[in-house]
């Protein structure tokens, strides 16, 4: 009843934008799948495996290869989904991501080749650092692009991923570069209590991101920005700062994930990951994130990352392609938007 | 008594030259390019350069159109490469399969009508249920790439049929320079119909101001009894046949069919459109923009050989390119907040009485 | 214009009835029009009156109930049928498309519906510019319609209705978005058609402007048919009271301010070229100042400047003695200036989002207590005090405020407002699309607001509204501000007379 006189308010919504058309769209999809039902999938695809090909799947080495594989990309997926909280999108992420490595393998070797292999490892910590600030630095330059000279983020990182992944390609002449401190190749075999370290890292940035949306009031600014960017700067709410924290703390998480590239293989280079960008949107809006701003939850993202490679290391146990999985990515991706779209008819007008 | 309107500044042809998406920016810039280099490279100046862009032109130029289709009616579309590479290597694939030459039309039309299936199944999510279309489209760019290794097959055919094998050398112009025989590759002259119908098909049919009214304003169009659902699904079919095309070309001039082929290019494409003058937002775009923006994109990667800048730049001087391109028209469109609809208007304030 | 005393009805709806889940839209409702009239359909928010367009436009079907049209009757109409039948609805927001131009919007539907295959812009030229001659206005067939004003929108809207052969337009709030002299203009267009033959159903509550023009007038309330009768035979207040069902409070309350009390807001000189000029503007502690004019005289740009959405460029502001800078949102929010919008659904609220969330987003920041982490506990308590101060009627405060009614929505905005603790508080049109008990309850939370320290502007076409609440109310025109009642001299009948002048 409520619904209905606020549909027969006669206020319309004002501004024929494609946003609000497309918001139009989102209700009707409802995409606010809780973490609740993220689990449930989870649990489900586990099951599945798990009854299919017990004795690979239940493996201690099955659990390890996903708890390997999932920090680099659940890292980029939680980026993905900050910056679609915000009410855009970051199609850089990836190639801020293989900056970050190319930048402290590069500088590895150039150090060991010229002060020592001793030297060099000895400098991990600032190299990581370097590779951090290459994140940041990049990040920032999203958000200058989009914050104050106003490119609709799509468009601003479309461009900004062809020159960064550009400029690599020049950097490092289309070659893999090899290279890493040992202090990385260390932390990526390293596992505390059966767990990977660097799963620690995806859970302790899982976290950070976390709490800064719950419990840091930039957090709120940037849910905020992403519902409703008009009513958010009516509200007092800076959008250009906003915007330009968002896409900084999204280069930081490219530059985090990057080194964890670093830690599983010792090399870097201008075209790793290609197809990460799209998988990690997949990702983010299956873990809930709305697409057009607003909604998500870290731990969603966390858990559809996982689901999707129990999905793809279930698929290796039983002997099925990589192709395939590819095809099951497609098919759970629309399936579960049918299903939203299908829900959301049912209850609400 | 008439009534006070707004007028636009738009009388005489000089101002309507920049045409309705700035096509005629984009022309003066392109031409600016082609200045400047042969001012640097006078051997940029020729033949051999104009065909050598036109063929690296033509496929890009192909799948531009189907984006360009797209972004009009307000959509975005990632899957045009897996389209492309489904249905020209599966053409391929399953004649020789058997054995046999389906013929040049034969096998056009067999990888067009698999387009149009893998169109329609894109066309049928976004239409019926109303699903945004970058992440539709996400979702079964990847589910036919793993299909069609899966139940066509992954291997790398290096020998194309004869009837596809013989139209990688055929010309349509051949001429002999200083630098070499230099020709026109035949399949420009489909590519030149294809694009000439889609142009008159935007400005002139019904379905074409269908699509750019559904790109404005999908509410709106529904009220005028435009026909949304099934102009969507038509739309993406139709782009699913053009993609097929493009895999075709694409198949011939490599001479090969490659299952792993068309890697990567679904947003270099969009990028290429988006210079041209289209809108990501949708309702605007025309065809000529496209091909200048296609165009700009190939005479850029051409220049740059030339100068001698090392292939490794190309990418990173499109994205530069895109980054400006947009910048500009961002930054000139950065005037004071419109006003909400329902809000005040501007007022005009009568002189001090 | 005039009506023989019993012309067959060009549209007749009988015993119309619609439920949605259980709750009646509409509850036997009849409605005629006849033809060449101008017939204003009256009513609050939830009186049915959008479901009865809707059921006449073909977007809803009735439950039961017969619609007449052309001589035929229906049991339902689909919005096929309706064009053809030749029923036109213009909605508030024109439903024209941005991306195309004036000539094409006009000419591109009659187009479609004589069924061609092809278009061609050179033959829809001649086909717009025929209407655009006819009804002898001047718009651009070439202009993009996103570049178009509000009223010119419109007249691109009924040309395009017009041009498909309409014989019954149905305009949604139609005098909402323009000024003063559009809505003469459009008026002036309005009898034209009439003389054509055309009935117009106006649904509108903007009821003066609307009286002004038509023939009749029906209201309905709750779903139900209350009245119909000639427009001549009723007043503001009798409409009103119609579709409230209850006499309207209208006696004026406002406290004593003492002549000493501090002052909250200081504007002097005020200006934005294009916008206003001279703007002095003082009000005190415990005041409720009224800034009133027609749209476009710049009262609404006067707000917008104080409160930096578009700065003024000339001129001083100073709140609570201190003189301040404004030349953004945030300049003006860390000044303690609050602004309730009158866009609420667009710039007031997050529809999606809860209404907690929605009552901390101007405030967020003052929770931050130890390394940042905002202090939860400490803010729900907060928003729940708020909350309960104003009387949001929710069962919960996580229940998205898309769900909300006006009244209560607008509530949720003040709330935000009110979590800021500002020295002043500008409303633009504040009990606009809001149920009559939450408007009054809106004034007494400005009046409680007031009374406790809080400087008060209130932006408003609702002059009964002004005289209830404010102390004084200024009248702007032409970017100035030409006259300030105080005191006794703020009547109904003197506020009306010099916004006419």
């Amino acid at each position: 009843m409520m619904n209905r006189i606020a549909e027969a308010d006669g206020m319309r919504r004002g501004g024929a934008e494609r946003r609000d058309v497309l918001t139009d769209f989102v209700r009707k999809i409802h995409v606010n799948r809780s973490v609740g039902q993220m689990a449930a999938l989870l649990v489900a695809a586990f099951a599945i495996f798990t009854i299919l090909r017990p004795a690979v799947f239940l493996g201690s080495y099955n659990f390890q290869v996903i708890a390997l594989a999932a920090p680099e990309i659940g890292i980029l997926a939680i980026a993905m989904m900050v910056t679609m909280l915000s009410g855009g999108i970051d199609l850089s992420v990836v190639s801020i991501a293989n900056a970050s490595a190319i930048t402290i393998s590069m500088t590895y070797t150039a150090v060991s080749s010229r002060a020592g292999v001793e030297l060099a490892n000895s400098l991990a910590l600032p190299l990581v650092l370097l590779g951090l600030v290459v994140g940041v630095a990049a990040g920032a330059i999203n958000g200058l692009l989009i914050a104050k000279v106003g490119i609709t983020p799509i468009l601003a990182t479309l461009g900004t991923m062809q020159l960064f992944n550009g400029l690599e390609l020049v950097v490092t002449g289309g070659r893999t570069l090899y290279g890493a401190p040992a202090g990385l190749s260390t932390l990526g075999t390293t596992t505390f209590l059966g767990v990977p370290a660097i799963f620690l890292i995806l859970v302790v940035v899982a976290v950070a991101i976390g709490v800064l949306l719950d419990r840091i009031s930039l957090g709120f600014r940037i849910r905020y920005q992403g519902a409703n960017a008009e009513a958010s700067r009516f509200s007092g709410i800076s959008s250009t700062r906003t915007l330009l924290a968002t896409y900084t703390i999204v280069g930081l998480l490219g530059g985090i994930a990057g080194v964890v590239f670093l830690s599983r293989n010792p090399s870097a280079s201008a075209d790793y990951g290609a197809s990460y960008t799209l998988l990690v949107i997949v990702i983010a809006v299956l873990g809930g994130t709305n697409p057009y701003g607003g909604r998500a939850t870290v731990l969603g993202v966390v858990l559809a990352t996982l689901c999707l490679q129990v999905v793809a290391s279930g698929f290796t146990a039983m002997r099925l392609s990589s192709q395939q999985y590819a095809m099951a990515q497609g098919v759970i991706l629309i399936g579960a938007m049918v299903l939203d779209y299908l829900r959301g008819r049912g209850s609400s007008r | 008594m008439s009534t006070p309107a707004l007028r636009q500044r738009r009388s005489g042809l000089l101002s309507r030259w920049p045409g309705r998406n700035n096509e005629g920016y984009l022309a003066a810039l392109l031409l600016l390019v082609v200045a400047v280099m042969s001012a640097a490279a006078p051997a940029f100046f020729s033949l051999h350069t104009f065909f050598s862009v036109i063929r690296g032109a033509t496929v890009p130029w192909i799948f531009a159109m189907g984006v360009l289709l797209v972004l009009v009616s307000g959509g975005i579309d990632v899957s045009f490469p897996a389209i492309a590479v489904f249905s020209a290597y599966s053409a391929v694939a399953l004649t020789t399969a058997r054995g046999v030459d389906a013929g040049l039309l034969g096998n056009f039309a067999l990888a067009m009508a698999i387009g149009c299936l893998l169109g329609l199944v894109n066309g049928i999510l976004i239409a019926r249920f109303r699903l945004p279309t970058l992440i539709v489209t996400l979702g079964t760019a990847g589910f036919f790439r793993g299909a069609m290794i899966t139940f066509v097959g992954a291997t790398y055919i290096a020998q194309l049929p004869r009837s596809l094998a013989e139209q990688s050398t055929r010309s349509v112009i051949s001429v002999n320079t200083e630098a070499g025989t230099t020709f026109l590759h035949v399949l420009v002259v489909p590519v030149l119909i294809l694009t000439v119908l889609i142009a008159l098909g935007l400005k002139h049919t019904m379905f074409g101001r269908a699509a750019y009214a559904i790109g404005g304003d999908p509410e709106a169009a529904r009220r005028v009894g435009i026909p949304v659902q099934r102009t969507q699904v038509v739309l993406y079919v139709l782009v699913g046949a053009l993609a097929a095309f493009g895999g075709m070309v694409f198949m011939i001039q490599g001479q090969a069919a490659d299952p792993q082929m068309l890697i990567g290019i679904e947003l270099d494409t969009i990028a290429a459109v988006v210079l041209g003058g289209a809108s990501i937002f949708g309702g605007r775009g025309s065809v000529l923009g496209t091909v200048l923006g296609v165009l700009l994109v190939q005479v850029i990667n051409n220049s740059l050989v030339l100068v001698g800048v090392p292939t490794a730049w190309q990418r990173a001087t499109v994205g530069l390119l895109l980054l400006l391109g947009v910048g500009a028209q961002a930054w000139v469109g950065r005037r004071p907040r419109r006003a909400a609809p329902a809000a005040v208007k501007a007022p005009a304030v009568k002189a001090a009485a | 214009m005039d009506i023989s005393p019993a012309p067959r009805p060009v549209l007749e709806l009988r015993d119309i009835v619609k439920t949605y889940g259980g709750v009646h839209a509409l509850d036997t409702v009849s409605f005629t029009l006849l033809p060449g009239e101008v017939h204003c359909l009256a009513g609050e928010n939830g009186s049915g009156k959008s479901t009865l367009i809707k059921i006449i436009s073909g977007v809803e079907t009735p439950d039961s109930g017969v619609i007449v049209v052309g001589g035929e009757r229906h049991a339902s109409m689909t919005p096929a049928s309706a064009i053809a039948a030749g029923v036109q609805v213009i909605y508030q927001d024109f439903s024209l498309f941005p991306n195309l131009s004036v000539a094409e919007n006009i000419a591109m539907p009659r187009q479609r519906a004589v069924g061609g295959r092809f278009y061609s812009a050179r033959a829809a030229r001649p086909i717009a510019q025929g209407i655009v001659d006819e009804l002898g206005l001047a718009l651009d067939l070439d202009a993009d319609v996103a570049a178009l004003s509000v009223a010119d929108k419109q007249l691109t809207a009924i040309c395009r209705a017009l041009v498909s052969d309409a014989q019954i337009i149905i305009m949604d709030e139609p005098t909402t978005a323009l000024t003063g002299a559009e809505v003469t203009a459009l008026f002036a267009l309005v009898r034209r058609l009439q003389s054509r033959g055309v009935s117009l159903i106006f649904v509108s509550h903007k009821l003066d402007e609307v009286l002004r023009v038509s023939q009749r007038l029906t209201v309905l309330r709750n779903g139900t048919w209350v009245a119909t009768g000639a427009a001549g035979d009723y007043d503001r207040d009798a409409i009103a009271g119609l579709m409230t069902g209850k006499d309207i409070d209208t006696s004026r309350v406002v406290s004593a301010v003492p002549a000493d009390a501090a002052i909250a807001l200081e504007v002097k000189g005020l200006g934005r070229p294009g916008a206003f000029a001279d703007v002095d503007l003082v009000v005190r502690c415990g005041e409720i100042v009224g800034l009133t004019g027609l749209l476009g005289s710049g009262r609404g740009e006067i707000a917008e400047a104080i409160f930096g959405v578009r700065p003024a460029t000339t001129g001083t502001i100073s709140v609570g003695g201190h003189p301040v800078r404004i030349q953004s949102i945030p300049d003006a929010v860390a000044a303690g200036i609050g602004y309730v919008p009158e866009d609420r659904l667009t710039q007031g609220l997050f529809l999606d989002d809860s209404i907690a969330d929605n009552v901390v987003a101007a405030s967020v920041t003052a929770f931050a207590g130890r390394a940042r982490l905002l202090d939860r506990a400490r803010m729900l308590a907060f928003i729940q005090s708020v909350a309960s101060r104003l009387r949001i009627k929710a069962p919960n405060l996580s229940l998205a405020v898309r769900s909300l009614s006006g009244g209560n929505a607008q509530r949720v905005v003040l709330a935000k407002w009110l979590m800021t603790n500002p020295k002043v508080l500008l409303l633009n049109g504040p009990t606009v699309g809001v149920d009559v008990g939450s408007k009054s309850e809106i004034l007494e939370i400005l009046r409680t607001q007031a009374s406790a320290g809080m400087g008060v502007v209130v932006i408003s076409d609702d002059i009964p509204e002004l005289y209830s609440a404010c102390h004084r109310v200024l009248i702007v025109q032409g970017g100035r501000i030409v006259c300030e009642l105080a005191g006794d001299a703020v009547r109904v009948e003197t506020i009306e007379q010099r916004i006419a002048a």
